[in-house]
């Protein structure tokens, strides 16, 4: 027995979970780490099992307990097998690009050390650091004395200036919870007492008036609201590319198409790690895979929690409500669970719409970003009272996410306990974003001492922390833009009709410091096909732009990598007419 | 500066014809087009059937396009191409529009605008198709691009959701180019597109029409891979239980179209929420005076002649606006919603001195043996009966009225049996 365990103690949790839950669920110790094994009926059971067994005096909960019937899917890898990294030595090997891993990336830029960052997709944020609401929460939800409140708050403190050094649209439009008078009177002198200990700053209380003058448009059914100023927005895509792409511009590499697929450990230490495109051997690694860091911690044999995905969906409504919402605006309702999500409300993004969400659901499967008619509809008769101006005809689009949440509910941030050289940026869920400047700073000083054993480090003489964004023509004063257009005419034309997106901007994103070439990856950059028509008119064109600068016949040309392909072989007749914007 | 009397936003079909009448009225007249080429939606229609009214001839969409780009040509009236119009603004009695192109930002003033920038396509996710987010999945008028204009196949084996004009067109498009449509499926008890066209484009190719019936989930990781049909009860719900796998590897969408208004909009142009397109009066005025609007961008039309039309009429009161502003006295047309799903204009300006108007509307259900009647007080301007009205198949008629005897009293349109 590992850790200092208590005797009996695994006795009990297995018998409370046979008494609760299931008789066939088998309780072990590994090391220091709880390790849940068996079969049941249902997911539930699953997590209720898991929940028991958390914060009962281990590291963590290993749950590996099967649902009868259910298989999850194997893991997505790219189909694409080359040897371009094969045998390749690193001072430093990120695993995952996500906001974590290219903030990490990112700061560690600032030292003479290889840094190879890997994401088994075609772009960086297709996970979780794409699918968010974008806001950079206060950190007032997370429990005192937890990781989460503390990188949260640090990480809220840092976005003005790294969203300034890094050329990205941040705002601190602030966020409003409502509350009727049993809300009022329960929660108030808590969350003083909560602002106070986790540090959060100018929290103030507004009466009704107070509160529809910030936001006139919003409904009656509340008595007051409490305003945390501080709170942020921000495009979390653009962020997570802004972070990467200032790390490659400081000597940092992306390679994308890239996944970790076994790692070799000899002596508790990684020697290699094998991917798709080859086997790479780096000094250190950071684990920062979102949803699958369990997985590879299992890699390293270092593995003591479990991501337990928790689904989130989110509405998109059209910039044309935008008008009726400046900031974050929530109304808890008195019923909601506490360890589900925070909500949700409506949030108006950094691009102008209106976000309606998020919701809350466990669920088994990881990549699973499939919505239901169910959960979208629940969200809108939650949600949409707050602003009677919108209704359902607003919605453009709406898609999910997966939180990476563990039992233990609070981020992993630590050097491995058991592998020398592997470190994790793990569990990272909401508020995963706001908390990623504070995490990658102090994830960075983890892996410079523990690189400092091995090598010498020093810190880069001619680091750059700036990185000029493409510039987003359509926000401009009509003098600036026209400045822009007579130095590079193609910023003149526009292609995209809803985001008035011109194609200098989308040449721009397909020559950015890491270059992309499927519609999703342009679309995050610049944001062609993300407004209400949803890319029925432009996307012949942006496709066109894609094979003229990117190089490439527009049979490859996909929608988010891999086999996505737009069209799948010529017509009998072949290329047609000259029509179209181009 | 540059200054015109008359601005047409759009080179579509609604646009040239609008900007022909507004300059054969003697007016100074641009048109502005986004596209590199004038045209419209009409250039990727290479099916025939356009112009029979207009033309008494079976025209493709672009030879349509070519006769009016011609004339436009011929009478040197000036069209912008690959020029954007970013916003407009109303400074005194002056609209300034902000227009963008290669060449930079430059302002151009107006004293009457046309708004024909006709329309876009509903997506699935504004008629809550839900599953995953593979590629395959497209609205009819992108794959319509992908064959008619760039010559490329979007999928092999696919299924077409909603009977539209477009989904029907496409149907038959896509199987001449060597794809397989499994078939037509469409959630309303009865086709939404023109019946020649079920002929036409099902009927002749075998291809099935499944009415009653919708897509509940998409699936596939990359591509599509297949779709879950399910049957619908009457309120349009689906059915528990009828659940049933098809496989494919494309979904096209031809669920509706929706006028497009963010312009209008900016400019506080009032939105008749049956057409999605503006209040108008029988001059194509919208409620903001010198806007006007015609086309799919006033409300979806079901054949090219009729927006040709309202072009027309809107460019000759443009013009006629642009040369003496004159005062308006709006009645508003009352209109049963439980009979029609719309119909345009909206209003009667009567201090016009145009005392015809031409009306376009739609049932809402289809209905047989009914009269249509339009009457203001207790004169009766128009009656016509009809053994047939079908809401995908747009009415149009003509009436007089005589200003006097309507002041202060607003027309009505009945439908009654008989
Ligand atoms: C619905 C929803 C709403 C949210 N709202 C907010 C919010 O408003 N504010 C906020 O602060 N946070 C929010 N969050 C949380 C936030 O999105 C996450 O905390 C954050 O994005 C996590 O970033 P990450 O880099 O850890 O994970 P990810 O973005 O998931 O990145 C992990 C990456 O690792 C890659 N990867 C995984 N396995 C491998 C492998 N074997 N090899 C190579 N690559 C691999 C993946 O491809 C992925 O790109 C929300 C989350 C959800 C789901
Ligand atoms: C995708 C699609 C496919 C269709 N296919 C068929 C078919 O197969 N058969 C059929 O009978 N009917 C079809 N229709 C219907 C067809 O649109 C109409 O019959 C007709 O073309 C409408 O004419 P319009 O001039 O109003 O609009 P459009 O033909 O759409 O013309 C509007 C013009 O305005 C321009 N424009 C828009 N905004 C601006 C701006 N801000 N600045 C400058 N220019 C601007 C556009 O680029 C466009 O050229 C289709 C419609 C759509 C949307």
């Amino acid at each position: 027995m590992n850790g200092g365990a208590v005797l009996g103690r695994i006795e009990k949790i297995q018998g409370e979970i046979i008494n609760s839950v299931s008789k066939n669920i088998f309780c072990a110790e590994k090391r220091n780490s709880i390790l849940l094994e068996g079969e049941v009926e249902t997911y539930e059971e699953v997590i209720k099992a898991g929940k028991l067994a958390t914060n009962r005096g281990y590291k963590g909960v290993i749950n590996n307990i099967k649902v009868k019937g259910l298989t999850l899917p194997s893991r997505k890898h790219p189909k694409l097998i080359d040897n371009k990294l094969e045998r390749k030595k690193v001072d430093v090997l990120i695993i995952g690009g996500g906001v974590i891993g290219s903030a990490i990336a990112r700061e560690l830029s600032k030292w003479e050390i290889s840094i190879l960052l890997i994401d088994k997709e075609d772009d960086l944020a297709v996970h979780a650091s794409s699918r968010n609401n974008g806001m950079i929460h206060p950190g007032i939800d997370p429990n005192p004395k937890t990781k989460k409140a503390y990188y949260n708050v640090q990480g809220n403190k840092l976005y003005s200036k790294v969203a300034k050094e890094l050329d990205v649209s941040f705002e601190r439009c602030g966020n409003i919870v409502l509350y009727d008078a049993w809300y009022g009177k329960i929660i108030s002198p808590v969350l003083k007492l909560r602002a106070r200990l986790n540090g959060v700053e100018g929290m103030k209380y507004l009466s009704k008036r107070e509160t529809k003058e910030l936001e006139p448009y919003i409904y009656d059914d509340f008595i007051g609201s409490v305003i945390f100023p501080t709170t942020g927005i921000v495009s979390p895509y653009k962020m997570t590319i802004a972070f990467a792409e200032n790390a490659v511009l400081n000597g940092a590499e992306v390679s994308l198409n890239t996944a970790a697929l076994s790692i070799k450990c000899e002596d508790r230490k990684i020697i290699y790690v094998d991917t798709n495109r080859g086997r790479i051997f780096p000094k250190i690694v950071i684990n920062a895979a979102g949803v699958h860091a369990d997985e590879i911690a299992e890699m390293a044999d270092d593995r003591f929690f479990t991501i337990h995905p928790r689904k989130g969906h989110i509405l998109i409504l059209d910039k044309k409500k935008g008008q009726f919402l400046n900031s974050i605006v929530s109304k808890p309702a008195i019923n909601q669970s506490k360890s589900g999500t925070k909500g949700g409300g409506v949030t108006k993004t950094i691009d102008g719409n209106i976000l309606v969400g998020p919701d809350a659901v466990e669920q088994p499967f990881k990549e699973d970003y499939s919505t239901n008619k169910e959960n979208i509809d629940n969200i809108i008769n939650k949600h949409f009272p707050i602003l009677p101006l919108i209704s359902p005809s607003d919605i453009i689009t709406y898609f999910s996410g997966n939180r990476a949440a563990t039992y233990e509910e609070d981020f992993i941030i630590e050097k491995s306990e058991y592998v020398k050289n592997l470190i994790h940026a793990a569990g990272i869920q909401s508020p995963g974003l706001a908390s990623a400047p504070a995490i990658a700073l102090d994830i960075e000083k983890m892996a410079v001492e523990v690189l400092s054993t091995m090598m010498e480090v020093k810190p880069k003489e001619k680091w750059n922390p700036y990185r000029k964004g493409i510039p987003e023509l359509f926000k401009m004063s009509e003098k600036e833009r026209n400045e822009y257009i007579k130095k590079r005419p193609d910023y003149g034309i526009i292609i995209c009709r809803c985001e008035e997106i011109s194609k200098g901007e989308i040449v721009d994103a397909i020559n950015s410091p890491i270059p992309v070439n499927s519609l999703d990856a342009i679309k995050r950059r610049v944001r062609p096909g993300m407004g209400r028509c949803q890319g029925a008119f432009c996307t012949p064109s942006v496709a066109k732009i894609i094979e003229e600068n990117a190089n490439k016949n527009i049979l490859e040309i996909t929608k988010k990598g891999g086999e996505s392909y737009l069209v799948v072989e010529e017509t009998k007749k072949g290329g047609g007419a000259q029509f179209g914007i181009l | 500066m540059e200054f015109y009397d008359v601005v047409v936003l759009g080179a579509g079909p609604a646009g040239l014809a609008a900007g022909l009448s507004s300059y054969e009225e003697g007016a100074n007249t641009l048109i502005i087009e986004r596209e590199k080429y004038p045209g419209g939606i009409l250039k990727q229609c290479i099916h025939d059937g356009f112009g029979l009214v207009e033309f008494k001839e079976r025209l493709t969409g672009p030879e349509y396009a070519e006769r009016f780009i011609k004339m436009v040509r011929n009478k040197k009236i000036p069209i912008l191409t690959s020029t954007f119009v970013t916003s407009i603004k109303k400074e005194e009695e002056i609209f300034i529009l902000s227009v963008v192109s290669k060449d930079g930002i430059i302002k151009v003033g107006a004293k009457a605008i046309i708004l024909a920038n006709g329309c876009r396509e509903r997506t699935s996710k504004q008629i809550g198709i839900h599953g995953t987010r593979p590629s395959g999945v497209m609205t009819a008028g992108l794959a319509q691009y992908f064959v008619n204009i760039m010559g490329y196949l979007p999928c092999k084996k696919c299924i077409i959701l909603g009977s539209g004009d477009i989904g029907l067109i496409m149907a038959r498009r896509l199987t001449l180019e060597g794809a397989k449509v499994l078939g037509v499926y469409e959630v309303k008890n009865s086709p939404s597109g023109l019946t020649r066209n079920i002929v036409q484009c099902l009927n002749d190719f075998s291809i099935p029409l499944y009415l009653s019936k919708t897509i509940t989930k998409i699936s596939g990781d990359d591509r599509v891979e297949g779709v879950e049909i399910c049957d619908v009860d009457e309120n349009m719900k689906p059915i528990k239980g009828t659940e049933k796998f098809i496989e494919c590897d494309g979904v096209i969408l031809s669920v509706g179209l929706i006028p497009e208004n963010e312009i209008a909009e900016s400019l506080n142009v009032e939105i008749d929420n049956a057409t999605k397109g503006p209040y108008v009066d029988q001059n194509f005025m919208t409620k903001v005076d010198g806007i006007f609007s015609c086309g799919n961008a006033l409300h979806v039309n079901d054949l090219v002649d009729y927006v040709t039309e309202s072009g027309r009429l809107a460019g000759k009161s443009a013009a006629k606006y642009a040369s003496s502003k004159y005062k308006r006295a709006l009645n508003p047309i009352e209109i049963p919603l439980n009979k029609f799903l719309y119909a345009v204009p909206q209003y009667i300006d009567i201090n016009s001195d145009n005392n015809k108007v031409v009306m376009y509307l739609r049932s809402r259900d289809i209905v047989k043996n009914v009269k249509v009647i339009i009457k203001s007080r207790n004169e009766i301007l128009y009656e016509k009966r009809y053994t047939h009205l079908n809401p995908p198949e747009m009415e149009r008629i003509v009436f007089d009225f005589n200003r006097s005897s309507l002041n202060d009293y607003s027309i009505k349109i009945l439908m009654q049996e008989g």
